[in-house]
């Protein structure tokens, strides 16, 4: 009983440490956005505008943070390759940044250089 | 995982906050955890003053000062609600607003990145409906509140010209954003509710509340669904409630 609400109550905290780090990663990319080429940030105004593939992708991103091509794909119900694709295709419009960590590349929603 | 439910109107004053308020005391008298927040940043309600306000404010969420969890303040001993109740307030401190309304694209866009892990925490703590009462109209505070929300409940009034303009929201904002949404008729004749559903999108049309007197005088001073379960308007929310709950589950 003791056991079990001790596990639950650790499962919460490292929960909310997560959040917190979530958090922290969000705040913190604003001083190394200067070189990663996003020219045009990605605002729920200019998703309205992206076509419909674009737009789901993009929306997923934003729900999931950063993530692989695979991680989206799983999300959205879509080919790897497909998505692979679109994912390119915004980095190219520069509204998605590219990461590589290791041997695996993670995309995340742009920070923006301008306004 | 919560259910997240924006709570939007095109034109303001269609009666979002009253219905908000009366939809989340619904949800915590039945014993479900819920969290309702303000996130009219730009013109904030402050729930009309009837749920006492918690240390920080909901801009704190977007700024990245405080997690959400920080923000909200449980008010169910207050309220006398069964299930845990959560507010959130925006400051509506006029610094504050001007702030707000001076916030640029980017700063938008981390807002939405930031509203889209709060939403992800309060599921982790165990929050089962969140209800977001979002501004009036079209810009970034009430469209980034509808990119998180999982449902869209518009809130308007019947009339064949209000029924043109929702239908350039529902087209232009609901439909690209993939939200599952819910028309509710607030304010109607009682005699004669008009149904203003989009016909081009036929979206289900969840309830018509009439116009009750009620509403606008009691509602500043109480909620009615919490002092009055058995008022007309009151009933109406329990019924919506009992919609979404088969919709969302
Ligand atoms: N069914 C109703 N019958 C009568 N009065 C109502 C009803 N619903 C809401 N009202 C009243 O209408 C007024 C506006 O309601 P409310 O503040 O909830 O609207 P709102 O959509 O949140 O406005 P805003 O767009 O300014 O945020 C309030 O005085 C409220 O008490
Ligand atoms: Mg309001």
């Amino acid at each position: 009983m003791t056991d079990n609400s001790s596990t639950e109550e650790m499962i919460r905290l490292l929960r909310e440490i997560s959040g917190k780090l979530d958090r922290i990663l969000i705040q913190g990319s604003v001083d190394k956005e200067s070189d990663d080429g996003i020219l045009d940030v990605l605002d729920v105004m200019t998703l309205l505008t992206l076509p419909d593939h674009l737009r789901t992708t993009a929306t997923a991103l934003f729900e999931l943070g950063s993530a692989t091509a695979d991680e989206l794909a799983e999300r959205t119900n879509k080919e790897r390759a497909v998505e692979s694709n679109y994912l390119n295709q915004l980095v190219r419009m520069g509204h998605v940044a590219k990461n590589r960590n290791g041997r695996k590349v993670y995309f995340s929603i742009g920070e923006g250089l301008g306004k | 995982m919560a259910v997240t439910i924006a709570i939007h109107s095109y034109k303001g004053g269609s009666g979002k906050t009253s219905f908000a308020i009366n939809l989340a005391s619904a949800y915590a008298s039945v014993g479900k955890s819920v969290c309702l927040l303000d996130v009219d940043l730009k013109a904030p309600s402050s729930f009309n003053y009837l749920l006492p306000e918690g240390k920080h404010w909901v801009n704190d969420i977007f700024e990245g000062r405080y997690g959400v969890m920080d923000v909200v303040k449980d008010v169910s001993k207050e309220m006398g609600t069964k299930g845990a109740f959560y507010v959130g307030y925006s400051n509506p401190d006029i610094l504050a607003v001007r702030e707000v309304s001076s916030k640029d694209r980017k700063w938008q866009s981390k807002a939405l990145k930031l509203l889209m892990a709060a939403k992800k925490d309060l599921s982790n703590a165990g929050i089962d409906v969140v209800i977001l009462d979002t501004g009036a109209g079209v810009d970034f505070t009430s469209v980034n509140a509808i990119a998180v929300a999982d449902h869209v409940i518009s809130v308007g009034r019947p009339g064949a010209s209000r029924q043109r303009l929702m239908e350039q929201v529902i087209g232009g904002v609901y439909m690209p954003l993939d939200k599952d949404c819910y028309i509710i008729e607030n304010m109607c004749h009682s005699d004669n509710p008009t149904d203003i559903s989009g016909k081009k999108f036929d979206l289900p049309v969840l309830a018509s509340i009439s116009c009750m007197c009620d509403v606008a005088v009691r509602g500043d001073n109480e909620v009615l669904v919490l002092t009055e379960p058995g008022h007309m308007f009151s009933k109406k929310i329990y019924d919506i409630m009992e919609s979404l709950d088969k919709i969302t589950s």
